[in-house]
């Protein structure tokens, strides 16, 4: 079959095309309100255990934090998925969407708490006592002195945790969710030629990583501007 | 202090959960097939049901990687019905006291293996083989061993079958009882047994490749295995990409339901 007959077949034949541009948007969809949901809890996570690290307090909601680390983090996101679909939410009708952007988003979230709990660790701990003696109280510093020094370090791991994430979504299809994916198989079960559905799926993925990545590469040159050396 | 604090969140969790698990399914919809406009449907990916289920009016079809997904996913009220070949479908209703079928049939089918469309050569071996096997019964006593509580003795190959034209590779997926599945290590089935008996009638070692459903007609077009038996049905679309053996099971397809 000559190429442009299987370009017909796979992509213009009954708009199969759709599939992709359908899944694409879905793909997009999980990943952005993951990756929201992640940070929100990424960051309460990180924060509860620096500072039961720092100041002792917390302790039970640190030792939450530290349940809810090893269960996330020694799990495979697959086996996540299924269980938040077939067992947590077995019967109760609830879209399917909203079950992968809850599974990934709290799978993110564990690596993400990682992460930011290191990006603060990192921050001297001169300027904390710094602060504490200039009056400020514990969240006056943390929100005003730490926090955003620890942003700068961990900008670079959080854009990278994002591009994880959109690649990680691809297991979506588990629970009959058409992402992009899914949008190839698809289409491959229909045309049963695995070349161009494969290929022009990976192709996105790329285009989209690729693009991530430079965002990437800018916001690192950006906050390396204020870098004193 | 602390520890109930933490009991004390464990229990309200847990109690959560006990809560959304236990809701009451939806009620059944779908009670003929005329029902099935506008209802959400499961099927699995790349099988004749997946087809059919598109061209229901208003329609949504939710493509599974598994029958056991869709069946599962129907029996917490995630869909309104399955559409499933018959013979898989009695294996699931027979385990499950909360679905049944729809008497009506949903269309007819024909199962067959699927050759490379360059090897009409094993195609015509196939053939001659299946027809021998017709004819002194065996087939039917394969199809028998598989039929439920009464089945008869599996079949076994007979004693120093000839090996001497090498190893056939099956391409399968062993997730659809009775045609295949897993015994512990092993694959049963009435595929897996009508291509031993083929095997030993043409002298292969039958080798048996278990991957999903909707990559046995790729594994077979690239060459990658010999043959594709997989309760595949025959369709026009898939006439197109490899070249099927005679039939040897007639069935259909059927609408399951909650009960």
């Amino acid at each position: 079959m000559s190429f442009s007959e299987s370009f017909r077949q796979n992509f213009l034949e009954a708009d199969r095309w759709k599939y992709l541009a359908d899944g694409l948007l879905t793909t997009l969809e999980i990943t952005v309100f993951a990756v929201l949901l992640g940070m929100v809890l990424g960051f309460l996570v990180a924060i509860v255990r620096c500072t039961y690290i720092k100041t002792g307090k917390l302790r039970p909601l640190d030792l939450l934090c530290r349940l809810y680390l090893t269960v996330i983090r020694g799990t495979p996101v697959v086996v996540q998925l299924l269980i938040i679909y077939f067992v947590i939410f077995a019967s109760v009708p609830i879209s399917k969407t909203f079950v992968a952007v809850i599974a990934f988003g709290i799978n993110s979230g564990a690596y993400v708490a990682e992460i930011v709990r290191g990006g603060i660790m990192a921050v001297d701990n001169g300027q904390f006592e710094a602060g504490r003696s200039l009056g400020l109280s514990y969240r006056r510093t943390m929100m005003y002195i730490i926090l955003p020094q620890a942003l700068r370090t961990v900008l670079p791991a959080l854009a990278n945790e994002c591009i994880v994430l959109l690649k990680e979504t691809s297991v979506a299809g588990y629970i009959a969710i058409a992402d992009l994916t899914k949008g190839g198989d698809i289409i491959r079960s229909q045309t049963f030629s695995p070349f161009l559905p494969l290929i022009s799926v990976a192709v996105i993925y790329l285009v989209i990583v690729m693009f991530l990545t430079y965002l990437v590469g800018k916001l690192e040159r950006r906050l390396a501007v204020n870098e004193r050396r | 202090m602390i520890t109930r604090r933490i009991a004390c969140m464990f229990v309200a969790v847990a109690m959560a959960g006990a809560m959304l698990t236990s809701c009451g399914t939806p009620e059944n919809t779908v009670h003929s097939i005329d029902d099935l406009k506008g209802k959400t449907i499961g099927v699995q990916i790349g099988t004749t049901g997946d087809t059919l289920a598109g061209d229901i009016e208003d329609g949504k079809v939710e493509k599974y990687n598994k029958y056991s997904d869709a069946v599962q996913a129907l029996k917490q009220g995630k869909v309104d019905a399955v559409i499933i070949d018959k013979d898989t479908a009695d294996v699931f209703v027979s385990k499950n006291d909360d679905i049944e079928l729809l008497s009506e049939g949903f269309a007819d089918e024909a199962y067959a293996i699927a050759i490379n469309l360059d090897n009409a050569e094993l195609q015509t071996q196939i053939n001659g083989a299946l027809a021998a096997l017709e004819k002194d019964g065996t087939l039917k006593a394969i199809k028998d061993s598989y039929d439920g509580e009464n089945g008869g003795e599996r079949y076994k190959s007979p004693e120093g079958a000839d090996r001497s034209r090498g190893v056939l590779v099956m391409a399968t997926n062993a997730e659809f009882p009775p045609y295949e599945s897993r015994e512990g290590d092993d694959f049963v089935g009435i595929d897996v047994d009508m291509m031993n008996a083929v095997c030993d009638k043409l002298g292969y070692q039958l080798k048996i490749d278990d991957m999903a459903f909707d990559s046995v007609i790729p594994a077979v077009q690239s060459g990658k295995a010999d043959v594709g038996v997989a309760g595949l049905s025959v369709t026009e679309d898939r006439k197109k990409n490899v070249l099927f053996s005679d039939e040897y099971t007639v069935t259909h397809l059927v609408v399951m339901v909650r009960k």
